[in-house]
């Protein structure tokens, strides 16, 4: 491993020193580790550029002589291989540092350590002990994140197993738009292929990996994403007028549009996208709050109490 | 191509020059931990370093290294010593990390625009796509008073909201770290009212303010908690009933058996259960069952 290695660094180094491209009989001339007879040394040096691209090494090909096209002339253009000196500032620096270390023990961990590694290599950095270290500690991102990212920049559908509300299993294809992260699940959302509509899939309810396409530019990615995660196409708001005792409720509260004092209890106001949301929040509170209005949602809730009496008496 | 990390010696031993650049004198352990590798690798890899350098290869064009003392010095090397340009997963991994790190910093402090405006730069220089939205209940200044109480070894005051009993206190406490459960952030800290350990989940904490230094680390108590095991029949909304109660099965048997659960209050099975409307049954215990039912019959004649 270690000699192949050898000739693999000398290459990149020979290469990216190099003002003018180097021919291949020049690179099998002068840098060292190519042997054998011509033809190996040719399959070698296939095998070396296909290993250089593989880690992202852009190995530049041009032809030498219009006259002769066989001749090609390779090198390593230093401004598309090397950050250059000045593209991040030292507190930049510092601040991806930062970012870097939430993935610490993550899902991500490995390629942020790298990221680590590089940023050391730019002289100057500084410390900023002021940001505070804190974060959220620890980031609970899915390892397949890396595919949805990459399908989202490549716009590659996806398709996976994933946990329907009913518990089922089913396999889902996506081309997938955006993703995003709310009080600590993360989620993808994008158009269900088979369902013609857009969805968002919570990344815990998938089963097992996920697949990209090997096919790229396969839909457009909409330009405006929308700024709110929609967990499904909400209708207008809907306003509920609830009675609330004093010093209860404090999830109700935080929804509130108005509170207005009445002794014992509280008039709050609040504004709802789904019915079944806010009654299963109302159930929660029991004898802590009464539904004053709109009168649907106040029979509602009185079967619902109702039923829980019959079924646990 | 976003591609996951593999480790590959050739990739190692070119992060490893402006690194070592940069880092001169640095000693073979840290190189090891850096790098995420054993101290024999290391070695390994510099020893293939040496025999590396411009064409010619003679000690002119050699990179040239020294490390027989532990500490690492690297010369001769000026073709590689800038660090390689970012790759997309790792440009996703900051990227992703930054936006993060924005939602956590209060927005009328320096750092939320530095941080914006840096998102911004990277985003224009890649197809990578930031996160539409990184959204936490965790209120940042809350988290940031958490953070300065550890590291000074101060006691807060804090208005908690109990979640299943549904009421504010305000509570003295003494933080000694922090906690991930499921994503969700946790304080560990000494509760001065239950006088024992406590778990505050940070979005729970409505107000905190430094109350002064912590006297005497308070010890450890034993766990006084009861584990309340109950069962439950499901009639719908499997997935949920599925997740609220950590049940692991599928649709067929949480239809048709009951499940057994448990959790340690009370006040937290009897009120998910109601929230349910009617997805659950609670089938035991009997205590629970009556509770719920007084309870229902309580809200009911609010009505009447």
């Amino acid at each position: 491993m270690s000699r192949k290695s050898e000739r693999l660094v000398n290459l990149v180094i020979a290469l990216l020193a190099t003002r003018r491209s180097l021919t291949k009989s020049e690179i099998f001339r002068t840098i060292e580790g190519y042997e054998g007879s011509e033809d190996s040394m040719e399959r070698m040096f296939e095998r070396d550029k296909d290993e250089l691209r593989s880690l992202g090494i852009d190995i530049d090909v041009s032809v030498l002589d219009p006259l002769f096209e066989d001749e090609q002339g390779y090198r390593i253009k230093p401004d598309s291989f090397a950050m250059s000196p000045s593209v991040y500032s030292a507190v930049q620096v510092a601040y991806m540092s930062l970012a870097a270390q939430l993935w610490k023990d993550a899902s991500l961990s490995e390629p942020s350590q790298r990221v680590l590694r590089k940023l050391s290599g730019i002289a100057s950095s500084v410390n900023i002990a002021d940001i505070p270290s804190i974060a959220p500690i620890s980031i609970n991102a899915p390892i397949f994140l890396v595919e949805i990212i990459n399908a989202i920049s490549e716009a590659r559908s996806i398709d996976f197993l994933y946990i329907d509300s009913d518990l089922n299993v089913n396999k889902r294809e996506v081309n997938v738009y955006s993703y995003f992260s709310n009080d600590g699940f993360w989620y993808f959302k994008g158009l269900d292929i088979n369902k013609g509509q857009e969805r968002t899939f919570r990344s815990d309810r998938v089963v097992g990996e996920i697949n990209v396409s090997k096919n790229s530019r396969s839909y457009e990615v909409p330009k405006a994403l929308s700024d709110k995660p929609i967990f499904e196409e909400s209708s207008e708001l809907l306003r509920a007028s609830l009675r609330v005792r004093v010093g209860r409720g404090s999830q109700l509260r935080h929804k509130a549009i108005s509170i207005v004092n009445e002794g014992d209890h509280d008039l709050i106001e609040i504004e709802y996208p789904f019915e079944k949301e806010i009654i299963s929040m109302i159930l929660w509170h029991l004898d802590d709050v009464e539904v004053l209005s709109p009168k649907p949602l106040r029979e509602r809730v009185i079967q619902s109490l109702q039923h829980l009496v019959d079924s646990h008496g | 191509m976003v591609k996951r990390f593999s480790q590959n010696q050739v990739e190692r031993l070119l992060d490893l020059v402006p690194y070592l650049t940069n880092n001169q004198g640095v000693a073979l352990e840290r190189i090891a931990i850096d790098f995420q590798t054993d101290k024999s690798t290391v070695i390994d890899d510099l020893n293939t370093l040496w025999m590396c350098g411009l064409p010619g290869y003679t000690p002119l064009e050699l990179i040239d290294l020294s490390f027989e003392t532990g500490f690492v010095s690297i010369r001769n090397a000026e073709v590689l010593s800038k660090p390689r340009k970012l790759s997309s997963l790792e440009l996703a991994t900051v990227i992703v990390g930054l936006s993060i790190l924005k939602e956590s910093i209060s927005k009328s402090s320096d750092h939320y625009e530095a941080v914006s405006t840096l998102i911004a730069h990277l985003l224009a220089s890649t197809n990578v796509p930031a996160p539409v939205s990184i959204q936490s209940k965790v209120d940042p200044e809350i988290r940031q008073v958490c953070e300065g109480a550890i590291k000074t070894r101060q006691r807060i005051q804090i208005l908690y909201h109990s979640f299943a009993k549904d009421i504010e206190t305000s509570r003295e406490i003494s933080p000694t770290g922090f906690q991930v459960v499921d994503g969700r952030e946790y304080l560990e800290a000494f509760c001065f009212v239950s006088n024992d350990y406590r778990m505050f989940r940070i979005d729970r904490i409505k107000s905190a303010v430094l109350n002064g230094p912590v006297l005497e680390n308070p010890v450890h108590k034993t766990d006084t908690h009861v584990l309340h095991n109950f069962s439950l029949s499901t009639h719908s909304d499997y997935r949920n009933v599925a997740e609220t109660f950590q049940v692991k099965t599928d649709s067929i048997n949480l239809a048709n058996t009951e499940f057994e659960s448990s959790a340690f209050d009370d006040e937290w099975i009897i009120r998910t259960v109601c929230s349910f409307n009617g997805a659950v049954t609670l089938t035991s215990p009997k205590d629970f069952r009556s509770q719920i039912v007084a309870r229902a019959k309580k809200a009911v004649a609010l009505y009447v």
